[in-house]
């Protein structure tokens, strides 16, 4: 630790964190070759973890940047914020898209008023800061991130061959991962508004960037959904962040968390629109189309944009400001806005199967359940949305990655494709297998975390009974998508698929990090999760040999862990034993052929047998319930916003 | 820690012994209401025995794998009620068996399995938020969703729970695989869908999947018998009136459909909890 701090001080890590993504970004967009650009990635997110690990006996911080040749750095984010908003209205105008014009203006009136006439004389804040909450999330960030960026070098280099293009587009691509990793590192450091205003909108930008990366009619148009819808978040923060500074005369967030006047209407009506702000950025119903539109994009963006940025960032400013929120109508709407989401999203993706739709949905369902966490506000659900941060992170990010080599190897993201894909990508499949387990059973943390927030809930009758109905539809979807990978005929043999070796170590690392890390969740929960607690929450458990618990429940992490591993062993030996047993075709109520699925019917004709999934589309489908999802999501966006009145 | 122990040992052979023996009364029940006299009290036990010894035969190795995982998950699960655990943790590990189940049959291509294993995921959505809102009521009535204080609880939770215990029994049934929920397989030979989840585990891999719903049987009763837990022969009465009535509902009425069942459970469930949920939360 000591070493640590002799090393490298505080504000030479966050210099590393935020600076050093986006230098290895120009150096990739600027040097053409792929070997070099391969490599600097790797370093890039070598360093980057490191300096994250580095971080931890360091956090917490704060500190202000000295000036930068003479030139504080407030006066360059400004200069930034007013160039980024620039570009967006260049695109704008490039796309004829007249939302994002009237958006981006909007920010740059707002803005214009909020940094000349408003601010007289710029109060001497700390720009950054750094507790436990933001520690995870740059863990998330630099961790998670750069194993997707790593796989993204195998799986670009795939992608573009596919495509046949006659210039690589790598260099442009890589800029903006590496880039969004900036941003984000930036956004959970910044304390003053402004710098986190600066970040939000760069996350937007690089969102689009990523999502256009393709360049074709449906990735444009889908890009510029989600520039608008989240243009629409900027708008609603840049004037929360106004109403807050004339009321309150803040700029900073941690003062802003604690300012205890919150009977004042404007102060929490500014806090209702950084929700909002925060909901559009997290993809929450009406919003969720431009995510489900992103997956036009290369798989390892969606990877990054579900997983450890982008809507990491809604979840973040909410678990953030919840402190702020505490016993307000406004945080409790917060709650039913979230539960409705989590079950919503949940209904939405058992009538999927498309493989990344289910994904997307899953994600806004997760996020929505972190929203209910914020929401009821107690220290028990903070800590349920923190870890679920965290756990949903890894293992969405696993599942991505997963679906992304699966769809470079059998064209389809159709999960009837995927049908007993054990018999042609072992590992993948069991890989994948492995991530719905650990999204779905305990003992691992996303169930870990679901349990906290139900026992959390369970005096809030609306949401409780919401996300208890959710949970058993989210069963259901992974389910049901776990057994078709392994639904196969023929089997008792392991054969090894090739992949590149880059893909293996972000799958491995990313399937170790899930499990490993739920296993050590109770000590996670004391060495991060409590500390990341705002003053007046109290830890909610007693840690006692890697038990959770309290007067209300008990969860045995790490007993149940260990017996699970001693149950998974001997199921593993039951899989040996089982190879040498005797394969039989499965049973088709007709004389049996060798050929699986083909069995010998009336007048001795060969009759296939064929079944496929309940999608239940009648009930569970898009064109059945996304209207009236969003209608009730309008209602209750209404009620968030309205309440704060 | 003696105690601990004693509580594991119970669990985990008490309770398919236990299981055994309710299914061999439940079928010489169910053989007198249809003017038959039904096999011995011990023949579940003799037919898990014979399945044992027959030739290993698969579909797919994973079969296996799932087939174990099920006992196992539904092992804990019971072990962990006889530590009188969390409520939630226990629903949620029973969860884990009966996706193993599903996992399993849906490992094999054949269409009975696969409906049949489509069906289960049905009657897990059915079931599964019932009990968490019996687990919830619980909560609101003692505090705490540990069982551990409950067989000290002055006032018998019927009495604050009534229509909570009617909503568990919807999940009881359907667990227990009853009329008119048995859609996805059956204790019965009149099976559309031939045995439909089960249709492709054979011989030792039917016997643990058999054990496995002992020790699940087991379980739900338990959940019952927390409903009167501070009285010994009350709660017996209880068990036994609650599994009466539920061999009298298979053998009266006919299987229904999976529509059926999702709307009329959830919409029942939903509304028994709710006005119960609100008189404990009001009170």
């Amino acid at each position: 630790m000591n070493m640590a701090e002799e090393m490298l001080s505080a504000e030479q890590l966050s210099a590393i964190l935020i600076i050093l993504p986006f230098a290895a970004a120009v150096i990739c967009y600027l040097i053409r070759v792929s070997a070099i650009r391969s490599i600097v990635v790797l370093i890039a997110g070598t360093v980057l973890i490191t300096s994250a690990v580095l971080l931890i006996p360091l956090t917490p911080f704060s500190l202000s940047p000295q000036p930068f040749f003479g030139v504080s750095i407030h006066v360059i984010v400004q200069a930034l914020d007013f160039f980024l908003l620039l570009i967006i209205l260049y695109f704008g105008f490039r796309h004829r898209h007249i939302a994002i014009k009237a958006l981006a203006l909007l920010q740059i009136i707002f803005l214009l008023y909020f940094e000349f006439f408003l601010i007289q004389d710029k109060p001497d804040t700390s720009a950054l800061y750094c507790d436990h909450l933001t520690l995870v999330m740059v863990l998330i960030v630099s961790i998670v991130g750069s194993l997707i960026c790593f796989q993204a070098i195998a799986y670009m280099k795939n992608h573009e061959e596919h495509l046949r293009l006659n210039r690589s587009r790598q260099p442009q691509f890589f800029f903006v991962m590496l880039l969004f990793l900036s941003a984000m590192n930036g956004l959970v450091l910044s304390n003053d508004m402004l710098i986190f205003y600066f970040f939000f909108e760069l996350t937007t930008l690089c969102s689009f960037l990523l999502i256009a990366h393709d360049g074709t009619k449906e990735a444009v148009k889908n890009a510029l959904r989600a520039l608008w819808m989240n243009s629409l978040g900027g708008a609603a923060f840049i004037l929360a962040l106004v109403g807050i500074y004339r009321e309150t005369g803040i700029l900073e967030l941690q003062r802003m968390i604690i300012y205890g006047n919150i009977d004042a209407g404007v102060y929490l009506l500014s806090m209702a629109l950084l929700c909002f702000a925060a909901f559009t950025k997290s993809a929450q119903f009406p919003f969720q189309s431009w995510l489900l539109g992103a997956m036009v994009a290369p798989t390892p963006v969606s990877a990054l944009l579900h997983s450890s940025t982008m809507v990491k960032v809604g979840v973040y400013l909410v678990l953030r400001l919840a402190p702020a929120m505490n016993g307000t109508f406004l945080s409790h709407c917060v709650a039913v806005f979230g539960a409705y989401a989590f079950l919503s999203a949940a209904a939405l993706a058992v009538g999927q199967s498309n493989g990344k739709k289910v994904l997307a949905y899953s994600t806004i369902s997760n996020l929505g359940l972190i929203f209910a966490c914020a929401g009821l506000n107690s220290p028990q659900a903070i800590i349920a949305g923190i870890l679920l941060i965290f756990f949903h992170a890894v293992i969405k990010a696993l599942l991505f990655l997963c679906v992304g080599s699966i769809e470079q190897h059998i064209a389809s993201r159709d999960i009837e494709d995927m049908r007993g894909l054990y018999a042609t990508m072992a590992l993948t499949a069991l890989i994948t297998v492995m991530g719905v387990i650990m999204m779905i059973m305990p003992p691992f943390g996303v169930l870990l975390s679901k349990w906290m927030a139900i026992e959390a809930a369970a005096r809030n009758l609306y949401v409780v009974i919401m996300i208890a109905l959710g949970s058993a539809l989210t069963v259901m979807y992974w389910a049901r998508w776990a057994g078709t990978l392994m639904s196969d005929p023929f089997a008792g043999r392991f054969k090894l698929e090739r992949q590149p070796l880059l893909t293996w170590g972000a799958l491995g690392a990313l399937c170790l990090v899930a499990g490993l890390s739920s296993i050590a969740a109770p000590w996670l929960y004391v060495w991060f999760a409590v500390p990341a607690l705002n003053a007046g929450y109290a830890a909610p458990f007693i840690v006692k040999r890697g038990v959770l618990e309290n007067t209300t429940g008990a969860f045995a992490v790490f007993p149940l862990s260990m017996v699970a591993i001693l149950g998974f062993v001997i199921a593993i030996l039951a899989v040996k034993k089982a190879a040498g047993a005797r394969i039989v075709a499965p049973y088709l109520s007709g004389i049996q052929t060798h050929a699986p699925g083909v069995f010998i019917g009336p007048k001795n004709l060969l009759v296939k047998a064929e079944a496929k999934n309940y999608y239940l589309a009648s009930i569970f489908g898009e064109q059945r319930l996304t209207t009236w999802i969003n209608l009730g999501a309008g209602v209750l966006l209404t009620l968030v916003v309205g309440g704060a009145l | 820690m003696t105690g601990t122990a004693v509580s594991i040992v119970i669990g985990l052979i008490g309770g398919p012994l236990l299981g055994g023996l309710v299914s061999g009364l439940d079928r010489i029940l169910t053989a007198r209401l249809q003017s038959r006299i039904g096999p011995p009290m011990w023949q579940p036990f003799y037919d898990v025995v014979k399945l044992w010894g027959k030739e290993k035969v698969v579909v797919n190795v994973w079969q296996a794998f799932c087939a174990y995982c099920y006992v196992a998950a539904t092992a804990i699960a019971l072990v962990l009620f006889f530590l009188k655990s969390d409520l939630l943790l226990i629903l949620f590990t029973q969860a884990v068996g009966a996706v193993f189940l599903v996992v399993g049959a849906l490992s094999s291509t054949s269409p009975f399995s696969q409906v049949g294993a489509h069906r289960e995921l049905l009657q897990i959505l059915s079931y599964e938020p019932l009990l968490v809102f019996v687990a919830v009521g619980i909560y609101l009535e003692t505090g705490s969703f540990k069982i551990a204080g409950l067989d000290t609880w002055d006032e018998p939770l019927l009495m604050k729970l009534p229509f909570l215990f009617v909503v568990l029994g919807y999940a009881l049934t359907i667990k227990l695989r009853k009329s008119p929920f048995d859609l996805s397989t059956s204790h019965h030979a009149h099976q559309e869908l031939v045995k439909g989840l089960l249709t492709d585990y054979s011989g030792p891999f039917l016997a643990l999947t058999e054990i496995g719903h002992w020790y699940e049987t087991i379980l739900l009763l338990g959940f019952c018998s927390l409903f009167w837990a501070n009285n010994w022969i009350a709660m017996m009465i209880l068990i036994v009136a609650t599994y009466f009535m539920e061999v009298l509902i298979d053998n009266v009425s006919a299987r229904m459909n999976w529509r059926w069942m999702l709307g009329y459970v959830w919409a029942m469930g939903l509304t028994l909890s709710l006005v119960n949920l609100i008189w404990l939360y009001v009170g």
